[in-house]
């Protein structure tokens, strides 16, 4: 997958550019709004993240150019986040946006979501060791106990095995779970998780919900 | 024309040009009043003269021998102005004083005597009749020219001139030292008022001694003063608070960050600390997020898109939303909110969480948390009602300013502390509403009230509202 970041500012660009490498993109960088024109018409990629304020071209005009010839999706980062700026990019076409300052994390589970082809798969049955999950008949086991989860429990333990082994922060959770869509400093979700845990986890030896601190939650076997 | 710049100059003028225009009228009249005077007078005299002429005619004096006595006109006239004639029926002239060498005058006949100007030369007067004697019809005819009369009105039209300029320009010099008189107290104030800076916002204009309009200025503009004074008091407080909140978390990362590097860590050292350092950047991230959007929210140019919100549904979602932290400390959500608002649907959201969010901190473990709505006037309120310790008056009436805190000793627990509550005064006045506490022995109850006076309006047409 080979990702175009248009980015002036450097530290940005090279955090970025390292953070996507890590996890196995193929990164190329654009400092200026000409370069970035340059390499959208030398080659293909698959995403690009654009900022806004760019010398030289800015993010508006390299929208339009990457518009009229193909269909790539778009992310782009704006320091502003007034909504005019957010509908304006939102109009131009892009497919996405994040306002700095965002978290890494953020940027990766949209860079996903993005480079996913096609809506996400409806799954009706999941299992990550002996944890399963018929979303049909609404029923989680582990092992051979039956679990009693709550709808939001059992919407949340979803949403981790719909993305197992990726990261998700609170933000996103808060916003897939209860369609909170704002940062808040509550802690509802440390708390449902904690909840969850304690169905989940605690009663069992091998424990598959992982907290990454700074980072949020992921569901995973790690052995 | 620009009127004059200053004060003074400007009522001076005004004042001449009243004078001005009084003393006008009134020397347009006096001259007027002084013309018919005179003119009244004349006729008067030329018809005395035309009786006496026709007084000697009945004394029985011929004409011939008045002809012959001609010193007796001349003496009677004496002067070169007045003109006499007797005309024969044929308007022949029997006797004639004719000094300014006029033309014999031909005039209707009048058995009753009348007044008018010589038909050959306007500016004389003539009064003439005539009558019957000894079986002849004649004509009387005593004139008078006006010259006389005109250059003694012309005269007094030039003093009058004059008189009124001398006074126009008495009246604007003495306008200007009465009104720079009269301007003192103001001068005063402005005096006053430049001795209030930054540094002495506390002081005040002096409103005992001056006349009424200044009083009532001195006072508007000392509640001014009072007002700034709060704001500025609030807007230090502010600065103060933000920098103490800013260094909390700065501290904690320069602390920990240098303490870590004193000696070689492990992985799982490292990794701890930055994931704590994540934790104090977004905390840091969130208050200047947060401080955006309250910076946003206080310019009420904003058009706010505004949609149908039910509040059963909204509640719902909340309830849904806190159900976990209220479980664990043993409370209770309950939803008593019900009808449909007209508001930003993600900012009412945002601030009935920060009322809900704020319940679960400060209430009682154990208790309820009740949502409600009502409507009041027209206005929608909102409320969030817990159990909890009574707020003391003056504390609430600071609760929704940013920063602000009950109990300091709490700060550290809470991640932009003290922005909750002014997020939701913000969201209230946004939408036109305000945010308030009713607090008393048994339970806290936070609102925001949401006017809804073109609610109805609204509704009808779907087309506003959505710009």
């Amino acid at each position: 997958m080979r990702i175009l970041l248009v980015e002036d500012e450097s530290k940005t660009a090279d955090y970025l550019a390292r953070g996507l490498g890590e996890v196995g993109y193929r990164v190329e960088v654009a400092r200026d709004g000409l370069d970035g024109r340059h390499l959208i018409e030398e080659a293909d990629f698959d995403l690009v993240i654009l900022d806004v304020m760019l010398p030289g071209l800015d993010g508006w005009e390299l929208l339009r150019l990457i518009r009229r010839n193909g269909q790539v999706p778009v992310l782009f980062l704006t320091a502003r986040d007034a909504v005019e700026y957010r509908v304006k990019g939102l109009e131009l076409g892009a497919d996405d946006y994040l306002v700095k300052p965002f978290s890494f994390v953020e940027l990766l589970a949209r860079v996903r979501t993005l480079l996913r082809r096609g809506p996400l798969r409806e799954r009706e049955c999941f299992q990550v060791a002996e944890l399963h999950m018929n979303v049909l008949k609404r029923r989680v086991t582990r092992g051979e106990t039956r679990l009693a989860l709550t709808n939001k429990e059992f919407a949340l333990l979803q949403l981790l095995l719909e993305r197992e082994g990726e990261v998700l922060s609170r933000t996103l959770i808060a916003s897939e779970v209860w369609g909170m869509n704002f940062d808040s400093d509550t802690n509802v979700v440390e708390v449902a998780v904690r909840r969850l845990r304690a169905k989940v986890d605690d009663p069992f030896t091998r424990r598959l919900i992982h907290t990454e601190r700074g980072m949020g939650y992921v569901l995973e076997d790690r052995g | 024309m620009r009127a004059p710049a200053s004060l003074s100059m400007r009522l001076s003028l005004l004042f001449a040009l009243v004078s001005l225009v009084l003393l006008g009228g009134l020397g347009a009249y006096l001259y007027h009043a002084l013309g018919q005077q005179i003119a009244w007078r004349d006729d008067q005299m030329l018809q005395g003269r035309l009786e006496r002429m026709e007084a000697l005619l009945d004394d029985g004096e011929s004409i011939a021998a008045l002809r012959r006595r001609p010193l007796l006109y001349a003496n009677m006239l004496g002067n070169r102005e007045s003109l006499l004639w007797m005309l024969d029926a044929h308007g022949v002239p029997l006797i004639e004083v004719n000094p300014p060498g006029l033309p014999v005058p031909e005039l209707p006949p009048a058995p009753e005597g009348r007044l008018g100007a010589h038909p050959a030369a306007e500016s004389t007067r003539l009064a003439w009749r005539t009558l019957e004697h000894d079986g002849r019809r004649l004509t009387l005819v005593a004139g008078k020219t006006l010259d006389e009369r005109e250059r003694m009105l012309a005269a007094y039209r030039l003093r009058l001139w004059l008189a009124m300029g001398a006074g126009a320009v008495l009246a604007c010099g003495l306008g200007w030292v009465v009104v720079r008189r009269g301007l003192r107290p103001v001068r005063r104030l402005a005096a006053r008022a430049r001795t209030i800076d930054v540094a002495h916002l506390h002081r005040r204009l002096e409103a005992n001694d001056e006349t009424t309009e200044l009083r009532e200025l001195s006072r508007a503009l000392n509640q001014m003063l009072a007002r700034l004074e709060e704001g500025f008091a609030q807007l230090s407080r502010f600065s103060e608070d933000l920098a103490h909140e800013m260094r909390t978390p700065l501290g904690n990362l320069l602390g920990a960050t240098q303490q870590a590097l004193q000696r070689e860590r492990t992985r799982e050292e490292y990794r701890q600390l930055l994931g704590s350092h994540v934790e104090e950047y977004e905390r840091l991230s969130r208050m200047i997020e947060t401080m955006l959007f309250l910076a946003r929210t206080e310019q009420p140019s904003r058009a706010l898109p505004r949609e149908t919100v039910d509040l059963q549904g909204l509640a719902d979602q909340l309830c849904d939303y806190f159900e976990g932290m209220a479980d664990e400390d043993g409370r209770e959500l309950m939803s008593d909110m019900q009808g449909r608002v007209r508001a930003n649907l993600d900012l009412l959201r945002r601030a009935l969480a920060n009322l809900i969010d704020n319940a679960l901190r400060h209430g009682r473990s154990g208790t309820e948390i009740h949502l409600v709505s009502r409507r009041d006037a027209g206005d929608w309120h909102l409320g969030v009602i817990n159990h909890g310790e009574p707020i003391p008056d003056a504390e609430r009436a600071r609760l929704f300013e940013r920063f602000y805190r009950g109990d300091p000793a709490r700060s550290q627990s809470v991640g932009t502390g003290g922005l909750g509550l002014a997020i939701v005064r913000s969201v209230a006045q946004l939408h036109g509403g305000e945010a308030w506490c009713e607090s008393d022995a048994a339970v806290n109850a936070f609102w925001l009230s949401l006017p809804t006076g073109d609610d109805d309006r609204v509704d009808r047409c779907p087309g506003r509202g959505q710009r």
